[in-house]
């Protein structure tokens, strides 16, 4: 598949970004994850990247008993209101969305946007399982302990299908799809024990760990099972 | 909207390449299985009857 | 109606590839290498067993008045009369008396009424020796060793002998899968089933497990087109969905069935696509290569689809009629 050089450059912002969760999240050195811009071009692009990490941008603020950084809250919050889904966007789109408009409304009391209502979830309806765990995976920021919205009910009906979805996905060495479905499984009841999560959790980061974005997953798994820090 | 087309211009970051990050195709499988080492196998030949397909070679002759 | 034609292809399956099967049948022959000691028994006696272990399934799954059935009887009958009648076991033994090979070879054959008694009396003589007993075996061919055995009448020494634990048995990780693994489990559940005759051979934990596991072993085996462990897992299927009345994976089963050749055969694996047309580019079937890179997916695909078709028609579990050959299928 052909990749623009903004595209590339893009990606690149994501994965700097992811780092920087992974390393908060670890309770590291780099606490601050987004970083402040203020309209420059390198400050622009981080938003872009904020945008497409959607909601883990500020999972450290939401996972641990420290409050976030308003300015980092102010930077999200720019993110959400310079990009929002166009309305012909792809549903992962417009659910990435809304999941960051739900962690703002967490972090940022002030922010009350006008239309909270969620997307709907039709074009996962009756889906098979393979389509089901792709698409899950995409959507890994909606996988947050406590938070419910219609895709994780959806997702909580078919723990069977996620978890082969998993096996899938380690079976085709697509650690990002495998970690994002890891993560799903840590949330979801009647997962079968033997798919044994926690030995495929550390296998998926022992293989795919030198990609940030498959880390962030793994961590946020690892936070969402023990619920603290990791 | 015109904010939109100003990050646009100055960061070249279109919302096409954010739509395309956000809803992206899935990777083609990679497939590799474990070899064997004849030299930690102590058995070998007929112990795999009925149990893998042998390895198709042209027979000498 | 999706299922009866889904049903319908999958038996058009094992039609097409027994019928490469029987017009391949030179294959199959044992010929001088049988008994050579530098002869390899990988191209010999294993297709031969093959052959007689698919065709003995194929016939207890279908009708006598079943084409099928008849084409399956007469596939023995060869195979049989390749071992001359069973005299080619007793010369084997008396070469190699402490082979397994024969016996489990012998032990297929044996199960559908070929017998030849003095193979059996010189096999029990070796089998109560501690020696025989002790041969050190991957466990998964211990477990076809002592189904043989018992298939041929031997009695080991009680206690019985545990079940070797095996891959399968031990409820890995489903995603640590890969080709050997599969190789290995499908013919735990070939042995614990009698070949998949019987279902409820299978203990509720393990078919538990296959039934959540084998969806994603299956479609990655097909990805990654390992079509002869794809067949495989789709006769472990049928098992498994036998007792609960599940519905064969007929998507699975239309994959399969693009990879099989105009004439019916399967290649164990490939990575190009199948050609579109009847005589597009393909290696002279004759070719002694292309039959042995073909005949074990094709004897698998028959195997697989015969008992995915027989499914549906099962009288549900726990009426005892399924057990049409009595007991694990030990000929008394």
């Amino acid at each position: 598949m052909e990749q623009s050089g903004t595209s590339t450059r893009l990606q690149a912002a994501v994965q700097g970004l992811a780092s920087g969760v992974v390393s908060a999240l670890r309770g590291g050195d780099h606490p601050h994850v987004v970083p402040a811009g203020d309209g420059a071009e390198a400050g622009d692009l981080a938003l872009a990247a904020v945008r497409v990490l959607g909601a883990d941008a500020l999972l450290p603020g939401l996972v641990r008993p420290t409050p976030p950084d308003p300015a980092e809250v102010a930077v999200f919050r720019k993110a959400v209101e310079a990009y929002p889904p166009r309305p012909d966007a792809a549903p992962t789109v417009r659910w990435s969305h809304w999941g960051m408009t739900r962690a703002l409304r967490r972090l940022d009391p002030s922010f009350l946007p006008g239309p909270s209502a969620e997307p709907d979830t039709g074009w996962l309806e009756g889906a098979g399982w393979q389509y089901l765990t792709h698409q899950l995976a995409v959507l890994a920021p909606l996988a947050v302990p406590g938070e419910e919205c219609a895709v994780s009910a959806l997702a909580a009906r078919r723990p069977v299908d996620v978890a082969r979805g998993f096996v899938r996905a380690v079976r085709r060495r697509d650690w990002r799809q495998a970690a994002g479905a890891g993560r799903w499984l840590t949330l979801l009841p009647g997962v079968p024990d033997t798919v044994g999560l926690e030995a495929g959790l550390d296998f998926v980061e022992l293989m795919g760990g030198q990609d940030p974005l498959v880390v962030l997953q793994v961590q946020a798994a690892r936070a969402a099972r023990t619920g603290a820090p990791v | 909207m015109r904010s939109e087309q100003i990050t646009e211009e100055l960061t070249g970051v279109k919302s096409a390449d954010i739509e395309a990050a956000l809803d992206p195709v899935e990777a083609d499988g990679v497939y590799r299985d474990s070899r064997q080492c004849a030299a930690a196998a102590l058995l070998s030949g007929a112990a795999k009857l009925l149990l893998s397909p042998p390895t198709p070679r042209p027979k000498k002759g | 109606m999706t299922a009866p034609d889904g049903v319908t292809d999958v038996r058009r399956t094992a039609e097409t590839a027994l019928a490469w099967v029987d017009a391949h049948r030179a294959g199959f022959t044992l010929g001088e290498d049988a008994l050579a000691v530098d002869g390899e028994a990988d191209r010999s006696w294993k297709p031969l067993g093959e052959l007689a272990q698919v065709c003995v399934t194929v016939s207890r799954h279908t009708e006598r008045s079943d084409p099928l059935h008849a084409r399956a009887r007469a596939l023995l009958d060869f195979a049989w009369r390749e071992t001359e009648e069973g005299d080619l076991f007793l010369r084997l033994h008396r070469l190699e008396p402490f082979a397994t090979y024969p016996l489990e070879v012998y032990a297929t054959l044996a199960s559908a009424g070929y017998r030849h008694r003095a193979f059996e009396e010189a096999a029990a003589v070796v089998a109560r020796t501690r020696g025989w007993r002790l041969t050190e075996q991957d466990p998964t061919r211990r477990l076809g060793v002592l189904r043989a055995e018992e298939r041929c009448g031997i009695r080991r020494p009680s206690p019985a002998p545990e079940p070797p634990l095996t891959w399968l048995g031990g409820l890995p990780e489903p995603w640590t899968f890969e080709r050997d693994a599969g190789y290995a489990l499908t013919h735990v559940v070939f042995h614990l089933t009698d070949w998949g005759d019987d279902a409820a051979g299978l203990p509720p934990g393990l078919a538990a497990y296959l039934a959540d596991w084998l969806p994603p072993w299956i479609d990655t085996c097909l990805e990654a087109r390992k079509w002869d462990l794809s067949a495989e897992l789709l006769a472990v299927a049928a098992v498994v969905a036998r007792p609960a009345g599940d519905l064969p994976p007929f998507d699975a089963w239309q994959v399969l069935r693009a990879a099989q050749r105009p004439a019916g055969e399967l290649p164990l694996e490939d990575r190009d696509p199948p050609p579109e047309e009847p005589g597009a580019p393909a290696l002279p079937a004759d070719d002694e290569w292309y039959f042995l890179h073909h005949y074990h997916s094709t004897l698998m695909a028959a195997f697989a689809a015969v008992l995915t078709c027989e499914r549906p028609a099962a009288p549900p579990a726990g009426t005892g009629a399924r057990h049409r050959h009595g007991g694990r299928g030990a000929p008394r």
